[in-house]
């Protein structure tokens, strides 16, 4: 590398920090001559220290990259004192603010020297003394007044978690934002400090729970855990892998570091001073980035994640180690910038539902309704994708709502009801989906009218008497079937629970239907949280592969002759203590139909219903990406897509709630 | 010298599968036990390298097993074993002292992962 060629890059940046140094100071040296009555220093000096220190450690690391020695060691001087004024929060006296002035006027010396190829010149051996014998008597002032507090946003405190000598606090439970931390008198582990642990285990990995638990282990070997945030105690599928630990040691960082890499499937891991973070992070920074862009991302990246499943193939079939480590490392790699892009589509249902309001105020006008509407869980992100392909029947159920489902004014008095119908659009996170649900508490599905015009049109055998929610949905879902009496101008024939349904079923999700009748009816539509790549397992029939969403799946058992039973005319199989009904894939994919005993069972649920699917093989679990198709007009939507395997080989992703 | 490994599983199946990818990367399988009480007793006999143990095991299970063998050794590299649906079970053995955890089905590229960093601790 030529370094000359950076040198004067070195020089603008340094100078733009040695100028924030000099504006920082400026600000301590203000409070530095009105603290003293409360002796604690206030928000905007403790500001300036953490400025001050981010501004030399910056210094400190350019220097060391350029090979400016005596750069390096004056700001590693001048940021060592500043982190323990930094930690011991206390007021900068006169004394302090004359030395770091006179550190900073030395510092931007060295940086123009070193720049101007003086980076020998000696840094002065008595302003390195009083930088550290100033850094040394705050740090034993520190040590030896009793307690010291420092704030670690939303950590909670864990008693538990304490050592012997440094006993539960007795005063009862910590606030949730603040960890109170006895500072102990022993003068041997004055060395000790609290260091904050940012750990992100794989997206891959699997138990994350379990995981966490040996970083945790790892990390009690070098010190006392003060905290977790979230609390690692709970085991939970819905936890992240996203952790944050509060150690108290007296281990280098890059121990700490080397300590959570050793637990394994660890993706990410950061080790900050306790309140490095807070000035930070009051500043959210944004980039406007086109949608085009990320997809484009989003489409490499998914390619990546179809190379990533060929280099592990590759790589193992090769049976060499050092080639499986570094495709495991570039997999792992790889889930991690998938996650990110991911994350960086995600948008809140808020940005489609702030819409709604006014359009439900116009249809009820137009209706000559009244309408109470209110919206839940605007804050809750989707994919952005997904987003936009939902709005379409949003907008259907509400109109329905208001159409068929509300009553007018006076049937609603009459009824007992207040005059105005409530209508709800709520969104809720579950699991891996987003469940989107509109509520109204109007006369409901008349399920008599349903069946009988369903009997009418020979949709139902003619001695079926009653229709559960499940069969409702069905029906109702079935194209060109209407239930309207009257064709309206706001929701056409009735027609559109069908259409609504095929949109979200291509979009990889489910619909459900719960209805009383003078009570209200609510449809709920069961999202996946993203639709480009998901989870799914790899399933043979006959000789085909086929893809079943994970999110459907929730186990799979191998097929067992002896629970097969039949149930008033349906195949069906008891596993454990429930009947589930049995669906053979071959059947329904048009293959012949065999009765080998080595079969699988996927016990899978769409949206509430569960049913167990039988296949031949299961072949794995992995991610693809989805490229979605339009269905063929008239035919059973049995696929809600396609995916390109590692082979390279194309696979139809099963539309699970179609089966049911 | 190779490594030595006491394998714990009731399943016959599992110990094979398991001896062999241990086997294959040089691991010499010293001891098999079927039941909790007998891993506790091979241990202290054979006082192997690693130990790879079931969860669910009759006449005493994985975990309470783990916590007999860490009582007499807290070094002991105990590498638990275990099928989908166990992670609370998981974090409990991890908390009784065991070093790391498979999953099942295994992959044997992630078994010798575990493995290595289990030896490595």
């Amino acid at each position: 590398m030529d370094i000359a060629r950076y040198a004067e890059l070195f020089r603008t940046e340094a100078r733009e920090h040695l100028a924030g140094i000099d504006e920082s100071l400026a600000v301590l040296a203000d409070g530095g001559a009105n603290a003293g009555a409360n002796g604690s220093a206030n928000g905007s000096q403790s500001d300036a220290i953490d400025a001050l220190f981010r501004a030399t450690h910056t210094i400190k690391g350019m220097a060391g990259a350029m090979g400016y020695a005596s750069v390096e060691q004056l700001a590693h001087a001048y940021e060592t004192l500043l982190a323990a004024v930094r930690e011991a929060a206390m007021p900068a006296d006169s004394t302090l603010v004359t030395l770091c002035y006179e550190a900073a006027d030395a510092l931007a010396q060295h940086v123009d020297d070193a720049v101007d190829g003086n980076a020998d010149r000696p840094v002065s051996s008595s302003l390195l003394e009083r930088l550290a014998s100033m850094a040394d008597s705050i740090d034993s002032d520190r040590v030896h007044r009793t307690t010291a507090t420092w704030r670690v946003p939303t950590m909670h405190a864990v008693n538990a978690e304490c050592g012997d000598d440094e006993p539960p606090d007795p005063d009862g439970p910590v606030p949730a934002t603040t960890i109170e931390w006895v500072v102990p008198h022993d003068a041997s582990r004055s060395a000790r400090r609290g260091r904050v642990i940012v750990v992100a285990l794989a997206p891959d990995a699997p138990l994350k729970s379990v995981r966490a638990q040996i970083v945790l282990a790892r990390l009690e070997a070098l010190g006392t855990v003060q905290g977790t945030e979230p609390p690692l105690q709970a085991v939970s599928d819905l936890f992240d892998g996203e952790f944050t630990i509060v150690l108290e040691t007296s281990a280098d960082d890059d121990v700490i570091a080397a300590a959570v890499q050793s637990a394994g499937d660890v993706a990410r891991v950061v080790v900050r001073d306790p309140v490095a973070r807070r000035a930070t992070k009051d500043v959210l920074r944004n980039v406007r980035i086109d949608l085009k862009r990320l997809d484009a991302l989003l489409d490499l990246v998914g390619e990546l994640v179809i190379t990533r499943d060929r280099l592990i193939a590759v790589a193992e079939a090769s049976g060499d180690r050092t080639v499986m480590a570094t495709a495991q490392e570039t997999s792992r790699l790889i889930s991690s910038l998938q996650e990110q892009i991911l994350q960086a589509r995600m948008v809140p249902v808020g940005q489609v539902f702030d819409r709604f309001p006014r359009l439900v105020r116009d249809v009820a006008r137009d209706l000559g309704k009244q309408v109470s509407f209110t919206m839940e869980g605007r804050d809750i992100a989707l994919d952005r994708s997904m987003l936009d392909a939902i709005g379409d029947p949003i907008v259907h159920l509400l109109r329905n709502a208001m159409d068929h489902g509300i009553e007018s004014g006076e049937q609603r008095v009459a009824a007992g009801k207040p005059e105005a119908g409530r209508l709800v659009l709520r969104a809720v996170r579950d699991r891996a989906a987003i469940v989107i649900a509109v509520e109204d508490d109007g006369r409901g599905i008349d399920r008599a009218r349903v069946l009988a015009r369903a009997i009418d049109e020979g949709r139902v055998d003619r001695h079926v008497s009653g229709l559960s929610d499940d069969d409702l949905i069905k029906l109702l879902a079935q194209p060109g079937f209407s239930t309207a009496e009257s064709v309206t101008a706001v929701s056409g024939r009735g027609v559109g629970i069908d259409v609504v349904a095929n949109r979200v079923r291509a979009l990889g999700g489910s619909m459900d239907i719960e209805t009383v009748p003078g009570r209200g009816t609510v449809f709920s539509l069961r999202l996946p949280v993203t639709l480009a790549i998901v989870r799914a397992l790899l399933v043979q029939v006959a000789d085909r592969t086929y893809a079943v969403p994970s999110a459907h799946v929730m186990e799979a058992v191998e097929f067992d002759e002896a629970a097969r039973l039949t149930l008033r005319g349906r195949e069906a199989v008891s596993l454990r203590d429930e009947v589930l009904p049995l669906v053979r894939l071959r059947r329904v994919f048009g293959e012949p139909v065999t009765d080998d005993v080595d079969a699988q069972l996927l016990v899978v649920d769409a949206g509430g219903r569960r049913f167990a699917c039988k296949v031949d093989a299961l072949l794995g679990q992995q991610d693809i990406v989805v490229k979605a198709f339009d269905s063929v007009v008239g035919a059973e939507a049995l696929f809600s897509g396609a995916t390109i395997l590692g082979d390279g080989s194309p696979a139809l992703i099963v539309d699970v709630g179609s089966l049911a | 010298m190779s490594r030595t490994v006491l394998i714990c599983d009731d399943a016959i199946f599992m110990r094979t599968m398991v001896g062999d990818i241990l086997q294959q990367a040089g691991f010499e399988i010293v001891g098999e036990a079927e039941t909790g009480v007998q891993a506790v007793e091979k241990y202290r006999q054979l006082q192997p390298d690693l130990v790879t143990m079931d969860i669910v095991m009759p006449d005493m299970g994985g975990i309470d097993a783990v916590r007999e063998i860490t009582k007499g050794d807290p070094a002991a590299r105990i590498l638990m074993c275990s099928a989908m649906g166990q992670q609370a079970l998981v974090v409990e053995a991890i908390q009784a002292g065991a070093k790391d955890f498979v999953v099942k089905p295994f992959q044997p590229s992630r078994v010798l992962e575990a493995v290595q960093r289990v030896l490595a601790a």
